[in-house]
């Protein structure tokens, strides 16, 4: 009797474990800080305020919006810049659109922007959250938000990048502020994405 | 009788043994890889925590003639000093104001260029 009695037990136990098992495996994936990518934010595409200037694409296929604090700087000759520096000199804020130069894709964005700044001026990336099938202002785009140090003088930036498919043309975005400020800036450079137009 | 047989003989028994066996074999791969997907996580959030200063003294390069605002000189003090260039640096941008003088070949933030 007791024997049949610990037969019928063993589909039981190996239930139990199987459970336990299954358990264990949600509790490890839910975990905050486990998981390399969070959530990319809902961009709400939006024109921008009417104090905020714009930067048109030398080849016209985007229209680049900032705030007033920043001020456009020189950069390569088919992209426009704009940043707010500190007294000294320092990066708070900086926008920046480039038309698509060379093998950018949506559907690996986040991968290739990553690769990009590891092997250019970065000695370090990680991603922060990324995302497919952004809605912007004139097209879709894919957008990731990462941190990098660069390699020159080892500053921690954050930034978000995204690249944008437009009727006719492609291009990227880039939001970045220094890490230690990225809370206060975030908001305003994401107002800034979701004021990105494309064309 | 021996210990051995009374083993074997209880195994033959109770066949829902391989079951619970089995069932700790899959804990054990799922537990396996729930550790080694965590850690290749948290090790791609960490990516390489700068430990010393760079081998190149960027810190004082001169600004681009053209980039008024881009002096990495004066950006914000990093709270860790950076490595030294990784192994696998392609970087076909010179870096230390070189090549375009981009902000990005000076300490600034990375533009948006496809690496051209």
């Amino acid at each position: 009797m007791t024997d049949r009695i610990a037969r019928r037990g063993w589909p039981a136990l190996a239930a139990v474990a199987a459970l336990a098992a299954v358990a264990v495996t949600v509790i490890v994936f839910a975990v905050p800080g486990r998981s390399p990518s969070g959530a990319f934010p809902v961009l709400h595409p939006a024109a921008a305020p009417a104090s905020w200037p714009h930067l048109r694409l030398p080849n016209g296929t985007a229209v680049l919006s900032y705030p007033p604090s920043l001020r456009p700087i020189a950069g390569d000759t088919d992209a426009v810049s704009a940043a707010r520096l500190s007294p000294g000199g320092g990066f708070q804020l900086y926008l920046n659109a480039t038309p698509r130069q060379g093998a950018e894709r949506l559907q690996d964005w986040a991968a290739f922007r990553l690769r990009l700044l590891r092997t250019d001026d970065a000695v370090s990336a990680h991603e922060i959250s990324a995302a497919q099938g952004v809605t912007f202002r004139g097209g879709t785009g894919s957008c990731l938000i990462d941190g990098y140090v660069t390699r020159i003088g080892g500053h921690h930036y954050d930034e978000i990048a995204c690249l944008v498919q437009g009727q006719t043309s492609a291009s990227v975005i880039i939001a970045a502020a220094p890490a230690a400020q990225w809370a206060q800036a975030r908001p305003q450079l994401l107002q800034a994405v979701a004021a990105y137009l494309v064309r | 009788m021996t210990k051995s047989a009374a083993t074997a003989k209880a195994l033959k028994r109770r066949p829902q043994g391989l079951v619970v066996l089995a069932a700790a074999g899959a804990a054990t791969i799922v537990l396996a890889a729930c550790g080694s997907t965590a850690s290749a996580g948290s090790s791609h959030q960490q990516s390489h925590p700068p430990t010393h200063a760079p081998a190149t003294a960027p810190a004082h390069s001169p600004a681009p003639t053209h980039a008024p605002t881009t002096a990495p000189a004066h950006s914000p003090a990093p709270t860790h000093a950076p490595t030294t260039a990784p192994a696998h640096s392609a970087n076909p941008i010179p870096q230390g104001n070189g090549g375009d003088s981009d902000a990005d070949n000076n300490g600034g933030p990375s533009d948006g260029d496809g690496n051209i």
